[in-house]
């Protein structure tokens, strides 16, 4: 049954403003609704099993978006039952959970709507943090990064518009993407530099700071993200500039990347390195994967992301402020041990 | 190279003389009476790891002076005397049958080793750890020849190391009468480093904590949760310290335990607490031993990968399962191993690797540690423990290797248990050590640990949660929050 996997690429189809990790969470949420569970057990059962079909599903560009997503819903539903009272007994507290149930599926659009909050809540933390006259460099397609732009660049609550020039680093792979959100930010008005991502360390001296989005915060602090983000970060590094990360806090997840090729997550198969002669034109495609394998490693390149570690991140811009690496690491404890 | 953090694992006194003279002076240590043990005892002992201690005489000295005395001088001065008599009447007993020396040195090398070795298969039901089989027997073996009586260290320490502690071979019959048996084989084993490994330590003492809880009975008139801890465990525990001073893990839990009897309900009929303190030594044991390093074996088999080149040092019994699960996961990789001269754990590894198949490079020291160190893609360290600003106390030499590895921008691994982590903090390898009872002289001593900084780690791997060696803090304070 690929259901779970339909579902979640009409959802992320049909709101191209909903992240991965809340896209998880409404597809497990709809799948809660056509299922018959009734009891605790079964209903964790189900989004146990969904979840780990999303994730390994071989269609699905970011498992491990969708390992936090999941993560992140699994320990809502232990913590909603945790609040039942516990003088009641096991049956009641079963129907005391199909009232949780009732009440998500009520309200499954809620996550998302309150995701799309804290982006206006990243925007207005991150419009201080924009000095005057500067220039900023960012790239990808982030829309947290282009509404937090696209707000300090307008007049907000009698606080004068943000100056500032905006440097856009584009990558040939996802031209159109990029081009579009050059094109929103100019129409608002704000300066924009097109650069390609091998000039960025030619124009770093330019630059007074780096914002960047992220696709997941990983458990130490560090941040998952289109691939030439970490390369970013070390050209900032090395240049002495702050380097913020503009991401909600729902991304926040449990994985642990420990380098560029082991990120932690079994089901991330992203492979970027063929090589090729002319006496192999195959390359590296290797023999003995599986057609669902091969098929992973297609998606998952052809969306390719890197790791950039939390000592190359200056700050995150979250939706509860601006935090440290550190901070956000903390508060992946906090979220996952009790 | 930055030398930051390389620590002396050989520390060459230049002021011995002074110090040496005045313990020469001194009886031997064996017939010297156990008041003057005691008082040389304290300032040694209040900086160093063995927590409990304090509070344990304190408490032990409040019964006998309790009706008359109120002045806390007046009480450890009636204390002082009272153990003189008790070590006079003793020492007088040994010197009865044959001699002042011949028993004690008789009973410290061949009968004493094994003696506690029938002790301890009672002690322990479970058959004891595996990790410590055969290296056990062998050094055990070479140590049971070493001449017994020990010169007295603290005379050959100078003064600025006096509070690093040291092993003592405190022979049977010194210890206190109240010390039970499993309690007493397990402290000669830790003493001859027949049970070397902190976790390992920990759960045989636990263990045996658990054989003196079950053949505990409240006297008339008191009650458990007052008794049991100053007049039953207070013994047990001085007398395991004074074997061999404790470990973090071990002060962190024997916290737990002593909390866990405060706990107790003074109406809760005797059978009942016992079973209740029992149970949960054993839910303590299997959550916060087994469990977690099922846990963390788990996560760091997961870190090494296929085709990749791994590099440990010494021996360490979480690292080596790690590595045997991940080659049980069909993973393919080879492992460097970095041995300590002075001990050499590491070839009972390398033997255990080459069994399973697993290529190993082993090298008997540091000469070529930095090429060593080029060729592998992560180095795996376990921990006697780990401090709370993320420093890592470990065997020593470790320090040396996450340096080498930082240098070469290797990622650094730490495995440790959660029980592990200490409040303490510290920057240097000399605030918390230990030393080698064998290894110590008037010209040198060899140390037991050292301390990495944080810097030189990349992560902690915990039962609870991986983390960057900085949050250490947090996740103890995580910990104390849930418990």
């Amino acid at each position: 049954m690929q259901r779970i996997v339909a579902t979640y690429h009409r959802l992320l189809a049909d709101d191209p403003e909903l992240t991965m990790p809340m896209a998880t969470i409404e597809a497990l949420i709809e799948a809660l609704g056509a299922s018959s569970a009734t009891t605790v057990f079964e209903t964790m059962k189900l989004v146990e099993g969904q979840s780990e079909r999303l994730r390994e599903s071989p269609q699905v560009a970011n498992p491990m978006a969708v390992c936090h997503g999941s993560d992140f819903f699994k320990q809502y539903l232990v913590r909603e039952l945790r609040q039942l009272p516990s003088s009641a007994g096991a049956a009641s507290k079963d129907q005391q959970f199909e009232e949780i149930r009732q009440h998500l599926l009520r309200n499954a659009r809620l996550f998302a709507t309150r995701a799309k909050e804290s982006r206006e809540q990243i925007a207005s933390e991150g419009r201080l943090l924009i000095p005057d006259n500067s220039t900023i460099l960012t790239h990808g397609g982030s829309r947290v990064v282009s509404m937090l732009l696209g707000r300090a660049a307008e007049r907000v609550n009698g606080s004068l518009p943000r100056r500032f020039k905006v440097i856009y680093a584009i990558s040939e792979s996802r031209r159109a993407e990029s081009e579009r959100a050059v094109a929103t930010l100019r129409e608002k008005g704000i300066r924009v530099a097109i650069i390609p991502e091998g000039g960025v360390a030619h124009i770093m001296q330019q630059v007074n700071i780096v914002i960047v989005g992220a696709e997941v915060i990983t458990a130490q602090g560090g941040i998952i993200s289109r691939l030439g983000t970490y390369q970013i970060a070390k050209l900032a590094k090395i240049d002495r500039k702050p380097f913020y990360v503009a991401a909600e806090q729902h991304k926040l997840g449990q994985t642990f990347p420990t380098s560029q090729f082991n990120y932690g997550v079994p089901a991330f198969k992203q492979d970027l390195l063929d090589f090729q002669s002319n006496k192999s034109p195959n390359g590296n495609v290797a023999n003995g994967l599986t057609a669902d394998e091969k098929r992973a490693i297609e998606v998952q390149s052809a969306n390719p992301v890197d790791f950039t570690p939390p000592d190359l991140i200056t700050n995150f811009i979250c939706d509860h402020g601006i935090k440290s690496t550190v901070a956000m690491e903390h508060q992946v404890i906090d979220m996952f041990v009790s | 190279m930055p030398h930051r953090g390389i620590h002396p694992r050989r520390v060459v006194p230049k002021t011995g003389r002074s110090s040496m003279s005045t313990a020469s002076n001194e009886p031997p240590a064996e017939v010297k009476p156990k008041s003057a043990e005691k008082a040389q005892d304290t300032p040694a002992t209040t900086p160093a790891p063995t927590n409990g201690e304090p509070q344990a005489q304190g408490e032990k000295a409040a019964p006998p002076a309790a009706p008359k005395l109120s002045n806390a001088e007046l009480k450890a001065k009636a204390k002082a005397e009272k153990q003189a008599r008790r070590a006079q009447a003793k020492a007088a007993q040994n010197a009865a049958p044959g001699g002042g020396s011949t028993p004690t040195s008789a009973g410290q090398s061949g009968p004493q080793v094994t003696e506690p070795k029938g002790n301890k298969a009672k002690g322990k039901p479970d058959g004891g750890r595996p990790a410590d089989s055969g290296a056990t027997g062998k050094a055990v073996g070479s140590k049971g020849s070493i001449p017994a009586p020990l010169p007295k260290p603290e005379g050959l320490i100078p003064e600025c190391f006096s509070h690093l502690s040291m092993a003592k071979r405190l022979p049977i019959t010194q210890a206190d009468k109240d010390v039970h048996p499993t309690v007493l084989a397990i402290g000669q084993k830790m003493a001859i480093f027949g049970i070397d490994e902190s976790i390992a330590r920990l759960e045989a003492t636990l263990l045996a904590f658990k054989k003196v809880i079950e053949s505990y009975t409240t006297p008339p008139g008191n009650t458990l949760a007052r008794h049991l801890t100053p007049h039953v465990l207070n013994p047990q525990i001085e007398y395991l310290s004074a074997c061999r001073p404790m470990c973090f893990s071990m002060g962190n839990a024997i916290r737990w335990l002593k909390l866990q009897v405060s706990k107790i309900d003074p109406d809760v009929p005797d059978s009942e607490a016992k079973k209740l303190l029992c149970s949960s030594i054993d839910a303590f044991i299997q959550e916060r031993i087994k469990f977690a390093d099922v846990v963390i074996t788990e996560k760091a088999a997961d870190c090494v990968q296929d085709k990749s080149v791994v590099l440990v040092y010494g021996r360490s019994s979480l690292v080596e399962a790690s590595l045997l699960l991940a080659h049980s996961k069909g993973k393919k990789f080879d492992v460097i191993i970095i041995d300590d001269p002075s001990e050499q754990k590491g070839q009972i590894l390398a033997k255990t690797l080459i069994e399973k198949g697993i290529r190993v490079t082993y090298s008997g020291d540091f000469g070529a540690l930095q090429s060593h160190v080029e060729l592998a893609n992560i180095v795996l360290l376990g921990s006697e423990g780990m401090f709370s600003n993320g420093a890592l106390y470990g065997r020593a030499g470790t320090c040396d290797v996450a340096i080498a590895a930082k240098d070469h921008g290797k990622q650094v691994y730490t495995l440790c248990e959660t029980i592990n982590i200490t409040e303490r903090v510290s920057t240097d390898s000399l605030t918390f050590n230990e030393i080698h009872p064998d290894h110590c002289s008037s010209k040198s001593f060899r140390l037991l640990y050292d301390t990495t900084p944080s810097d030189y780690l990349s992560i902690v791997i915990t039962e609870i949660s991986s983390a960057q060696p900085t949050s250490v803090s947090y996740l103890l304070r995580k910990l104390e929050d849930s418990n």
